[in-house]
């Protein structure tokens, strides 16, 4: 078990509304995110000694630019040590956290700043977007001669899921709709008009049982977050966002190996996490759980404790994942309501779990949130990766 | 927009045996000559030992879908012609091989969940002829 449980903490996080910016570049996401989480944690920028950004998938270029230090010079930053990259698909905002602890608690690091920008959204053209994801990360030799693409990959999972639990297609449409409520209360969010599982259920049938509105899209986006030791952390700010637990479990490559489509690695991702922080999934406030389909958020919901197999759907339908329900889920809207940016779907889940801890979450605030839990999972759903996180140390 | 041609799969040297074996008719795995274990896909070193001393098996070609879905829309555009299609995960017989396939030779409606199938072979091109599956006839 790592020794970082309280030892590091966030103080400043940033975030650009998810859209379509056709004329802005993309670095400009990755500033004013950059800026915000500077200004928000009241520090002086020269603080700064390590920067982390994590990958651009629109523009190898534009990537390019930043593994080589662009976010560093165009932020006028004086005291950096060190700019690398750190990517992992749609767990880049997990890994960068857990690495800028250790270098942190280790004394290699000060405060780091991690950034994520891409332009998914209008940056690449509508067939290239969909030529990207559908071979992305999807093994050349064993599944894209095969038409294998990411609707299928989640239509698989959920097929599995619902002949071993029973869970219905309604069910599925009610965590999109569980999240669009969310969305409705998150100015940063792409889709923000109600939507009801009658909606989900008539649109249209991509791959078997999975329709267009249980898929999430593609927009621009940028994010940033900012850690430092918990000891600074309590100069700089009243309300630090402790870590208190991490787990995480790599279980494939190519997606057919996977031993359990069903459930994935977030029992055993979740129980390192939750022995690490002292605490069990009751005392949880918030459950910020990856989406970028239903099934994922749902198998996570409920191997990491949140509802017996099999039961979530209907808590997802009765309303205690909505706002004002027992167990808040994925208060930003998740990638299916606030929008899909590529590495960014986990970044912006993780500033989210945050801002609620840190009580900025405006009208879709958790009351009196002290522990959140949050997940992300990278490729073809390869890992599972669980952090906890909270106002006090248990 | 030209129609893309069908993607043939990479095709690295230790993984020819494969090839040549699914252009003959058979579906082959590897087995470790040093601790028993199957290995699918084909590996340099086994995958339990690291032992690099492994031979080729045939399959029985007979499995079950793990999981299935019909592609209705939205599909890689190569794929367009042939849409509906069914993706599906088989598992082999042989415990630990499992693969990425599609279900042919049937309706797709009538796929389902731990169905019984076996294998038949589908030629994409002079090099790449892919092992399918289709339904076992009901007796």
């Amino acid at each position: 078990m790592s020794n970082l449980k309280g030892k590091i903490a966030f103080v400043g996080i940033g975030e650009i509304p998810t859209g379509r910016y056709p004329e802005a570049g993309a670095i400009s996401y990755a500033i004013e995110s950059a800026k915000m989480a500077i200004r928000d944690a009241g520090i002086n920028k020269e603080d700064i000694d390590y920067v982390l950004p994590t990958a651009a998938l629109f523009s190898p270029a534009f990537n390019t630019e930043l593994v080589t230090c662009r976010v560093v010079e165009e932020l006028g930053l004086k005291n950096v040590k060190r700019n690398a990259q750190i990517f992992a698909g749609g767990s880049s905002s997990t890994c960068a956290l857990e690495i800028a602890a250790s270098l942190i608690n280790s004394g290699g690091a000060s405060t780091v700043l991690f950034v994520h920008a891409d332009k998914l959204g209008t940056g690449v053209s509508l067939q290239g977007g969909i030529d990207l994801f559908s071979t992305a990360g999807i093994s050349s030799e064993w599944e894209v001669p095969y038409g294998q693409h990411y609707s299928a990959i989640a239509a698989l999972a959920t097929n599995r899921y619902k002949y071993e639990t029973g869970t219905t297609d309604e069910e599925l449409a009610s965590i999109c709709v569980s999240n669009r409520k969310w969305a409705e209360l998150n100015p940063n969010a792409f889709f923000r008009k109600p939507l009801t599982i009658e909606e989900v259920m008539a649109s249209k049938m991509l791959s078997t049982p999975l329709r267009a509105k249980m898929s999430n899209m593609l927009f621009d986006g940028g994010a940033a977050f900012i850690v430092t030791s918990a000891e600074r952390a309590r100069d700089i700010t009243d309300r630090p966002v402790y870590l208190l637990g991490e787990g995480g479990t790599v279980t494939h490559f190519v997606y057919s190996q996977e031993p359990d489509v069903s459930r994935f690695g977030w029992a055993k991702a979740g129980k390192m996490a939750f022995e690490m922080a002292g605490i069990t999934p009751r005392e949880i406030d918030v459950a910020e759980i990856y989406d970028s389909y239903p099934i994922y958020q749902l198998i996570g919901f409920e191997e990491l404790g949140f509802a017996e197999r099999g039961q979530g759907g209907k808590m997802f339908i009765n309303g205690d994942t909505w706002p004002g329900g027992k167990i808040p889920c994925t208060t930003n809207g998740g990638m299916l309501s606030q929008g899909h940016t590529g590495a960014g779907g986990a970044v912006a889940l993780m500033v989210e779990t945050v801002r609620q801890l840190m009580g900025k979450a405006g009208d879709r605030q958790v009351k009196n949130a002290r522990f959140a839990l949050e997940t992300a999972t990278g490729g073809t759903y390869m890992d599972a990766q669980v952090t906890i996180l909270g106002t006090e140390i248990p | 927009m030209d129609k893309p041609k069908k993607p043939s799969p990479v095709v690295n040297p230790w993984v020819k045996p494969f090839w040549e074996a699914a252009r003959e008719g058979r579906l082959v795995y590897q087995r470790c000559r040093s601790c028993g274990t199957n290995i699918f896909y084909p590996r340099i070193a086994c995958i339990s030992c690291f032992s690099d001393d492994l031979e080729w098996v045939q399959s029985s070609g007979k499995g079950t879908v793990y999981s299935y879905t019909v592609v209705e829309s939205n599909c890689p555009s190569a794929f367009v012609d042939d849409m509906p299609y069914v993706i599906a995960i088989v598992k082999l017989q042989e415990k630990g091989v499992q693969m990425l396939s599609n279900i042919v030779g049937c309706d797709p409606v009538d796929v389902r969940c731990d169905m019984p199938v076996e294998v038949v072979f589908e030629k994409l091109n002079d090099d790449i002829t892919l092992p399918k599956f289709r339904p076992v006839a009901l007796k």
